[in-house]
């Protein structure tokens, strides 16, 4: 998607917009053609508007001039917000649907403080550009009109500037997109420090992991003082250009005025309110290029911002089934099939047992690392869909319009949980109404949540910082018991746990299978494996995988 | 405002000389902007007048034609310079903040620490610190500076035009902008604070989207956490929208005070020309100079929608500085090894229940123990404790015959290191992972500390220390990783070692081997670890265990 598609969403809005900016900026003719008059008529005694109506009329046209260029901005901004909005809502609604794994600090990242850098491309440049336009060839006529040679010296400076500014442009590009990969690896490299700090107290290597910051940090200055100097750089060109133009004007003018130059002006003597006119009219030629080239890099910024959505656009996503929403439990019997299923998770192709889960089976899923058996148990939630085959669940085809409410039955235990970040109670009821004192009891949960420093109300760490592995997991069950599902889906819900928790961890499981509850387990644990009432092994890619039917406990 | 100032006084302390002569460039700006839009108006007026009344060969053309032009290109070289000056000191003034607040933050307890989301504190060292250059370049500097010109041409105009004209002028616009400036800035504030504060909202609640997208999903939650999360975006750019329209509505009330100051000048000045007081020439000096001195409040304008923003990452940034580094100041001799434990008790914050309650034991010099008990039962928050990460309710810590508290830190962690469960390794070689624990450390020793924990072989196969792992370690299997994480450990040669389940996820055989290279490294070390597999249990000398409620004393158990 181009920048051009980008803001296409609200493109009437930002041309109506530049329009009426233009238009203000066409009204300082008017005041200046006022204020010379009136002056000129001072020196010549000549007949000219009143000292009172001189002021009024210079200050009604000012105040026109101010409220249309209010009026732009708030076009501008609105115009603005809408294309920001519109692009971050698609980001967020694109995440909402995928089950793609994206790297969530530069998701956020590109959601937040990156699509905001469209907002000055959107709000400077685009009038910048409508009045580069249109002013200075209105201003160019009106000089000519009073002077050919005031209009010659405008006509002949005036390009020099758009030339210029391409020129610097090019070197400011380079040295913005440097500056701006530095503070992304700045942010990474402070990023894993910040989550290292235990370690590295420990270590006793703050003073110099702090002085290697401190260099890096002194880098990312030095580049966006590099950015600066070469932007100050051209706009001090810039203003130079500006000033000797005016300064030709002036020259030409007083020299003019005095006699003493008696060609320029059509035939007759400059007078001193066309002198005083051209002399207002003079700096806002230049004014509209030297605002666009100020813009310059909000137009680069936006171009990256746009290459980035654009990249994250083309990605496919992997699509969730549903919405994951709510919605009322999927009526029928807790039955799992499938048929034929076959899965392509990137490096090589998985193809599954056709597998039949009966309504209150436990089922243990073994098999080697890389088999396949955390994404059996995705497809099995309808977190992601397989490339062939069908899965049904309580007699319905897992689709589109069954999955939320077959999720709706279902328990999750995952093996790596991610602790929103709101209080612990949050993190297992997720808002919802129900008995937490019985879910944390069956979890074995209740005296770990007393050790909190704040109880329920905790805030962990993203991964369960503040809890040990074991802990967290246990919360996770607390978290699908509390759901109060019939089925459960665990993976490798006993990893990492000594044999005590361990033990707790299973006589949770055993008692949610007792009551009837369907259970399937993804495990390496024979222990656990043994205690479920059939094992399917899955075997690695390629080779058919084959179903094992174990014993019936 | 006091949050600001405070700094602004920082910024300044750090970068005075630069400061300062930013500040005097930018008044200089203002004043050749005013003085050379007077002396132009003035000139051509003149010019006029002279030219109509004949005298155009006798009128003076050089001298102001020359203060013209040294007016024009001396205002862009100051304003060059006063830009380059400003922004390099705010820069430099910035770096040394956000390393002071680094500091800070890797002071902050091990409770925090371990709680520590990344996305927050990444954006009070980041954004926040960015927010923060807005204090001295749009709002303190443009202020005094702005405000001396205004007196500056305030008493220009006076001695050369009129004093009616001058006072016009200056109540003019500093009576409007004072107003019109002070309100926009407390309207704003508080749109800001919310701003901020739905931009954080909205930033962790993205990160938690994508994260927790499974869970969410599962539990049909996943929909309305996105929407949640849109409907965090719509404040804020409710938010955004009310502080764009303050400053929007400030931007006009500013242009139409420079407007009519300005045509109240041209009347003015119009009326003491026609009554003879005032020739054209000066009369229309004041007029012009309003001109120019509507760039003195301009600018004011973003700054006074963007002080809320300041404000808030002012507070957060100063409040972060302001906490007190309390170092110990202890003995700095060398711990011995041995780590005696009395009567142990420690209870998390207001939790309910304690953690540990009563805990005794002795670990001696080349004595290795194996802390035991379920999870919950306290085993990682003793090691805790006895490497000086969280402070006990109660009962004494004694490390070579001394308060754990006594030494000083340097000491204290010279002779005492805990690999913890969860560690981190950070993107970078192998090698610059383990000189983080020992800098001096030849490669000979980063190969025997390696050795010690079986992973030579491994390093070896996958390119040597100077192997190049991904962020967060990523090119290492996870009980490779813990390796590397135990290896870097040793090369502290501590006199007591805290191990919290050294061998989790390694095979029965490695684990072994691995525990048994920790001790032939460390071999007159004192060594306690956490431990629930029975290779650990079986290597130890001794096993101490905890049990799970009121953890009590605990008799050595096994040989």
């Amino acid at each position: 998607m181009s920048l051009k598609e980008l803001v296409a969403g609200a493109g009437t809005g930002i041309r109506r917009a530049s329009w009426v900016s233009a238009l203000a900026s066409l009204i300082w003719p008017l005041q200046a053609g006022v204020v010379a008059l009136a002056i000129a008529s001072l020196v010549t005694g000549e007949p000219g508007p009143g000292a009172l109506l001189a002021g009024a009329s210079f200050a009604l046209l000012g105040a026109a001039r101010a409220i249309l260029n209010h009026r732009a901005e708030a076009m501008l901004f609105d115009a603005a917000t809408h294309v920001v909005t519109t692009a971050r809502e698609d980001i967020v609604r694109r995440e909402m649907r995928t089950t793609r794994a994206a790297s969530a600090a530069a998701t956020a990242s590109l959601a937040t403080e990156k699509l905001d850098m469209l907002v000055p491309y959107i709000t400077r440049y685009a009038p910048a550009r409508a009045r580069v336009m249109t002013v200075p060839f209105a201003i160019l006529a009106l000089a000519f009109w009073q002077s050919w040679a005031v209009g010659l010296v405008l006509l002949v400076t005036g390009p020099l500037i758009p030339v210029f500014m391409a020129l610097v442009g090019i070197a400011a590009k380079d040295a913005s997109r440097r500056q701006l990969a530095d503070v992304g690896s700045l942010n990474d490299l402070l990023m894993e420090r910040l989550s290292a700090l235990v370690d590295i107290r420990l270590l006793d290597a703050g003073p110099s992991v702090i002085a290697g910051f401190a260099d890096r940090a002194d880098g990312l200055r030095a580049k966006t003082m590099n950015v600066l100097r070469i932007a100050f750089l051209s706009s001090t060109v810039l203003e130079l250009f500006a000033a000797i133009g005016v300064a030709m004007v002036a020259v030409y003018v007083g020299f003019a005025l005095l006699g003493a130059l008696g060609f320029g002006s059509w035939g007759t003597q400059l007078s001193p309110a066309a002198g005083l006119f051209l002399l207002l009219l003079a700096p806002d030629y230049y004014q509209p290029l030297r605002d666009l080239s100020a813009a310059w890099h909000d137009k680069a910024s936006a171009l990256a911002v746009a290459g980035e959505l654009a990249a994250a656009r083309a990605e496919t996503p992997a699509p969730l089934l549903g919405r994951g929403g709510d919605a009322a439990p999927l009526p029928g019997e807790a039955v799992i099939t499938l048929k034929g299923v076959t899965v392509d998770p990137g490096n090589h192709p998985i193809r599954y047992p056709d597998i039949t889960i009966r309504s209150g089976e436990s089922v243990a899923l073994m098999g080697p690392s890389g088999a396949g058996k955390t994404t059996l148990l995705r497809l099995i939630a309808g977190l992601c869909s397989p490339e062939a085959g069908e899965i049904t669940v309580a007699g319905h085809r897992l689709d589109d319009t069954t999955a939320d409410a077959w999720r709706a039955r279902l328990g999750w235990m995952p093996q790596a949980p991610h602790f929103l970040n709101a209080s612990l109670a949050r993190n297992i009821t997720f808002g919802q109404d129900g008995d937490l004192e019985r879910a944390l009891r069956s979890a074995a949960v209740d005296t770990v949540v007393d050790a909190l420093p704040a109880g329920l109300q905790t805030r962990l760490g993203e991964t369960g910082g503040g809890l040990s592995g074991g802990e967290a997991r246990r919360i996770t069950l607390a978290r699908a018991i509390f759901a109060g599902p019939d089925i459960l889906l665990a993976d490798e819900p006993t990893a990492d746990l000594d044999a005590a928790t361990a033990e707790a961890v299973m006589a949770g499981l055993d008692a949610f299978s007792r009551r009837g509850g369907t259970l399937l387990i993804a495990t390496h644990d024979p222990v656990l494996a043994a205690r479920m009432q059939r094992t399917v092994e899955i075997s690695p890619a390629r080779q058919a995988a084959r179903a094992m039917i174990g014993s019936d406990a | 405002m006091r949050a600001i100032w405070h700094i602004f006084r920082l910024i300044l302390a750090d970068q005075r000389a630069a400061l300062l002569r930013g500040a005097a460039l930018s008044l200089a700006v203002l004043v050749a902007g005013v003085a050379l839009l007077g002396l132009s108006g003035w000139f051509v007026t003149a010019a006029a007048a002279a030219g109509l009344a004949g005298l155009g060969a006798i009128f003076d053309v050089f001298r102001p034609a020359a203060m013209v032009r040294f007016l024009a290109l001396g205002r862009t070289a100051a304003r060059y310079g006063e830009r380059l000056f400003t922004h390099d000191a705010t820069l430099h003034a910035l770096t040394s903040i956000r390393i002071r607040l680094l500091e800070a933050t890797a002071a902050a307890p091990h409770e925090v620490l371990a709680r520590l989301r990344g996305p927050q504190a990444l954006n009070r060292l980041m954004a926040d610190v960015d927010a923060l250059d807005g204090v001295p370049l749009r709002l303190v500097l443009p202020l005094a500076a702005g405000l001396t010109a205004q007196f500056a041409a305030f008493a220009m105009l006076w001695w050369l035009v009129d004093p009616r004209v001058a006072l016009w002028i200056a109540t003019g616009f500093l009576a409007a902008s004072a107003v019109i400036l002070t309100r926009s800035a407390r309207q704003a504030a508080r749109a800001s604070r919310n701003e901020e504060a739905s931009a954080q909202a909205f930033r962790s609640g993205v990160i938690d989207l994508i994260r927790a997208r499974a869970d969410l999903a599962v539990y049909g939650r996943l929909a309305r956490q996105g929407e949640s999360v849109l409907a965090i975006d719509r404040a804020r750019q409710r938010d955004r929208a009310s502080i764009d329209r303050i400053e929007r509505r400030a931007g006009l009330w500013l242009s139409l005070t420079g407007t009519v100051v300005a045509a109240g000048a041209l009347t003015l000045g119009m009326q003491l020309a026609q009554s003879g007081t005032l020739s054209p020439a000066l009369a229309a000096i004041g007029f012009f100079a309003s001109l120019a001195l509507m760039e003195t409040v301009a600018p004011l304008r973003r700054a006074m929608a963007e002080m809320g923003r300041m404000h808030v990452a002012a507070r957060r940034v100063g409040g972060t500085l302001a906490v007190r580094q309390d170092t110990i100041a202890g003995s700095d001799g060398a711990p011995a090894a041995d780590l005696r434990i009395e009567n142990l008790r420690f209870r998390r914050g207001q939790a309910v229940r304690p953690v540990l309650d009563g805990v005794s034991l002795d670990v001696g010099k080349g004595e290795s123990v194996a802390l035991t008990g379920p999870s919950g039962s306290g085993k990682s928050t003793l090691l805790l404790l006895a490497a000086r990460l969280l402070t006990p309710d109660d009962g004494r810590l004694l490390l070579g015959g001394k308060p754990l508290g006594a030494w000083d830190e340097t000491a204290l962690r010279a002779a005492v290191m805990l690999v913890p469960q969860r560690s981190a390794l950070m993107a970078g070689t192998v090698a610059d992972a383990l000189r983080l624990a020992d800098p001096d450390a030849d490669d000979a020793t980063l190969w025997r500390a390696l050795d010690a924990v079986a992973l030579e072989g491994v390093i070896t196969a996958k390119g040597g220390l100077g192997l190049a792992l991904g962020p967060g370690g990523s090119g290492l299997s996870g009980g490779e990783a813990r390796r590397l994480v135990l290896a870097r450990g040793l090369l502290r040669r501590p006199n007591l070692l805290l191990l919290d389940e050294p061998t989790e996820g390694l095979d029965a055989d490695t684990a072994l081997k691995v525990l048994r290279g920790v001790r032939a490294f460390l071999p007159t070390a004192a060594i306690l670890t956490a431990s629930h597999r029975k290779t650990e249990t079986l290597w130890a000398d001794r096993v101490v265990a905890l049990d799970r409620r009121p953890a009590r004393a605990c008799a050595p158990a096994g040989n």
